[in-house]
């Protein structure tokens, strides 16, 4: 991929944490407006490798470079450009769903009239303006993780980075945020994906990274997978994704 | 960090137990201690001798001899004072206690009028006073008692049977003195605390119940740090342009402003409704009370940062808020606590805080006396901020 397509880019980075080595040589490339998504299982270093790309943790060597920006150099800048969806529903719940959206925003130092509106446009873009002055204690599980994701695009962010966004909901709910997602895909944004749900991460992702204990097994298009790991069966892309990872990393993904 | 501080305020108040636990609850607390404590000083004893200090202005024979055998006594130890010196540290609580012997103490013996002797005391300390007055009365008059019949005796007998030999005289006096102390009184006077129209217990109980509810709501400030790193929300403000300083710092200043709050509410609380007298130094309080909410603020944040989980952290928390409040005089007033507990008290910051507030309501001290008590407890304060942010930025890394 040439450079000027890349929004992304990690070279040869290391993590070790005490004794446990998290993340061990892993290298990729992210192009502009592409979906990338990181598979394995929990424990693997998805969330270290996010945490590494958002700043948070520091890696103990290799290079990070995105959008032209080297983290080592210009940690706040990449905070601007990244919006990162956490794992965990990080809502205060005794807020409103547009109380949470003007305290994270307003984290980005966005002008208060401007954040204000942005809130409305974000509510209705997750399809919760309704639902705008409920406290966040009184919603499902699923509107929870729409609220998760919304409070991720104020400061409109040119990456998305969402860590494992559907764990715990229910399928209308998961539906809700795969076409939220889609859009802000078609709007341009460049996404990173992990997830430990083979369909998911064959649904959305024009690449996908598989990871085990913190080595890339592989990378590369769902095709790219079927060759590196020889398999060429073209029978249901479900069975595909999982049969290419039991076969590159020697065992399920729920283990 | 304003932000951040406006958001937990607001998550505060949506918390309506929260707030009850912060203002109600420990106005209903003080109320009730306030009747509880309408009738403590009960004596219960002690081991270790009380100091009592002693001005002898009189410098004669029988002054030093009733000092000596005062000094004589299992649970008074003397110590030697001039008299405004004496009465200043009993104002300021160094000592329970002084004696003054006044010029003329020897000839008010021998005359028979009253004698020469006050003994200023701190009410307060209803305790050690007990064992004053239980001990020092029945030596003072036995002793002076003695001293009067002997000279009275002696001065008939050499006026009236002048040749009778020196040894037949003496065992007449020594038959004839016994403690016939009847006619004889010391003035007991308490110069503390008597400017003041606020009751005693009702110190205790506002002093007392106010940090000690104070702890409580501060430890759980503390422990909301570890409950937003276990529901993401920290990491999440870490994914912000925040720094993580910043988070800590913020969670500080939120507990120092509610300690505050709830301190200067306790005490108007106090005042309008417990008619507390506050024609006390006002620099003082308000001294005290933001030293005092520094310090156990300090704490709260503090025991969280000690603190893996949330649900160690109230465990640690209770713990530490219950034995500190125990020995620092929250629930138990110090005075009735044994000494080597009152020694051990001074190491919880319910101590300081009671005694500077003792030092303002009860002995109306000014603001220049009470400033060593508030030392401490900024520098208390201080010292637990800093291991705080250590521990903390410590672990902010591995969130």
């Amino acid at each position: 991929m040439p450079d000027s397509l890349k929004m992304i880019s990690v070279r040869s980075v290391y993590k070790t944490f005490g004794n446990i080595e998290a993340v061990k040589n892993v290298s990729f490339s992210i192009g502009k407006g592409e979906v990338f998504g990181i598979l394995g299982p929990n424990g693997a270093g998805k969330s270290t490798i996010v945490n590494i790309l958002n700043t948070l943790v520091r890696p103990d060597s290799g290079d990070v470079i995105i959008d032209g920006v080297n983290i080592r150099n210009d940690g706040e800048t990449i905070k601007l450009i990244m919006g990162v969806v956490p794992q965990e529903i990080a809502l205060y719940e005794e807020l409103s769903a547009y109380e949470n959206l003007l305290f994270w925003g307003g984290l980005y130092n966005i002008p208060k009239a401007e954040l204000r509106a942005k809130a409305i446009e974000i509510l209705g873009f997750v399809d919760l303006v309704n639902r705008k002055d409920d406290r966040i204690k009184t919603f499902s599980g699923g509107m929870k993780r729409r609220i998760n994701i919304a409070c991720s695009l104020l400061h409109n962010p040119r990456i998305l980075v969402l860590d494992e966004p559907t764990v715990g909901v229910d399928p209308q709910n998961r539906n809700h945020i795969f076409e939220v997602i889609e859009r802000l895909n078609s709007e341009g944004m460049t996404i990173i994906y992990t997830t430990h749900y083979m369909e998911e991460a064959e649904r959305f992702c024009d690449r996908i990274a598989i990871i085990d204990s913190g080595q890339i097994v592989a990378q590369g298009t769902l095709d790219e997978l079927r060759h590196i790991s020889g398999i060429n069966d073209s029978g249901t892309s479900g069975t595909n994704l999982e049969s290419v990872y039991l076969k590159l990393t020697g065992k399920e993904l729920r283990d | 960090m304003f932000r951040l501080f406006k958001k937990d305020l607001t998550l505060f108040l949506h918390d309506r137990r929260s707030v009850i636990l912060t203002f109600i609850l420990p106005v209903i607390l003080i109320t009730l201690f306030a009747f509880a404590y309408g009738s403590i000083g009960s004596y219960d004893g002690r081991s270790e001798p009380v100091e009592l200090l002693v001005a002898d202005l009189d410098q004669t024979s029988s002054s030093r001899e009733i000092i000596q055998k005062i000094d004589l006594l299992e649970d008074i130890t003397v110590v030697a004072s001039d008299s405004a010196e004496a009465k200043k540290s009993v104002i300021s609580g160094d000592y329970v206690c002084a004696m003054i012997i006044y010029k003329g103490f020897q000839d008010s013996l021998k005359y028979g009028s009253s004698i020469q002797v006050e003994l200023v005391y701190d009410r307060s300390r209803e305790m050690e006073v007990g064992i004053l007055q239980q001990n020092l009365t029945g030596t003072l008059m036995s002793s002076a008692g003695v001293i009067i019949v002997n000279s009275s005796i002696e001065k008939y007998m050499l006026e009236h049977f002048p040749d009778l030999e020196k040894s037949t005289r003496d065992d007449i006096i020594r038959t004839a003195t016994g403690d016939d102390n009847r006619r004889l009184s010391v003035k007991w006077t308490s110069i503390v605390g008597e400017r003041n129209d606020t009751k005693l217990g009702l110190i205790q109980a506002v002093a007392g119940t106010a940090i000690l509810m104070l702890l409580f709501s501060v430890a759980g400030v503390g422990t909301s740090i570890l409950e937003e790193k276990e529901n993401g929300t920290i990491k999440r403000l870490l994914y912000s342009p925040l720094k993580g300083s910043t988070i800590l710092y913020s969670k500080m200043l939120f507990a120092f402003f509610i300690s505050i709050l709830q301190l200067t509410t306790m005490f108007i609380f106090a005042w309008l409704v417990l008619n507390m007298d506050m024609s006390v130094s006002i620099p003082g309080l308000c001294l005290m009370i933001i030293a005092t909410s520094f310090a156990v603020s300090s704490l709260g944040i503090f025991l969280a940062a000690v603190a893996r989980t949330r649900q160690q952290a109230q465990n640690l928390s209770t713990i530490i808020i219950l034995v500190m409040s125990a020995i620092g005089g929250s629930m138990i007033p110090m005075f009735i606590m044994p000494a080597v507990l009152q020694k051990i008290a001074l190491v919880s910051v319910n101590y300081w805080g009671i005694q500077g507030f003792y030092d303002l309501f009860w002995r109306a001290l000014p603001l220049k006396e009470i400033l060593p008590r508030i030392l401490i407890l900024t520098g208390t304060g201080l010292v637990m901020t800093i291991a705080s942010i250590r521990l903390f930025m410590k672990r902010i890394k591995n969130l």
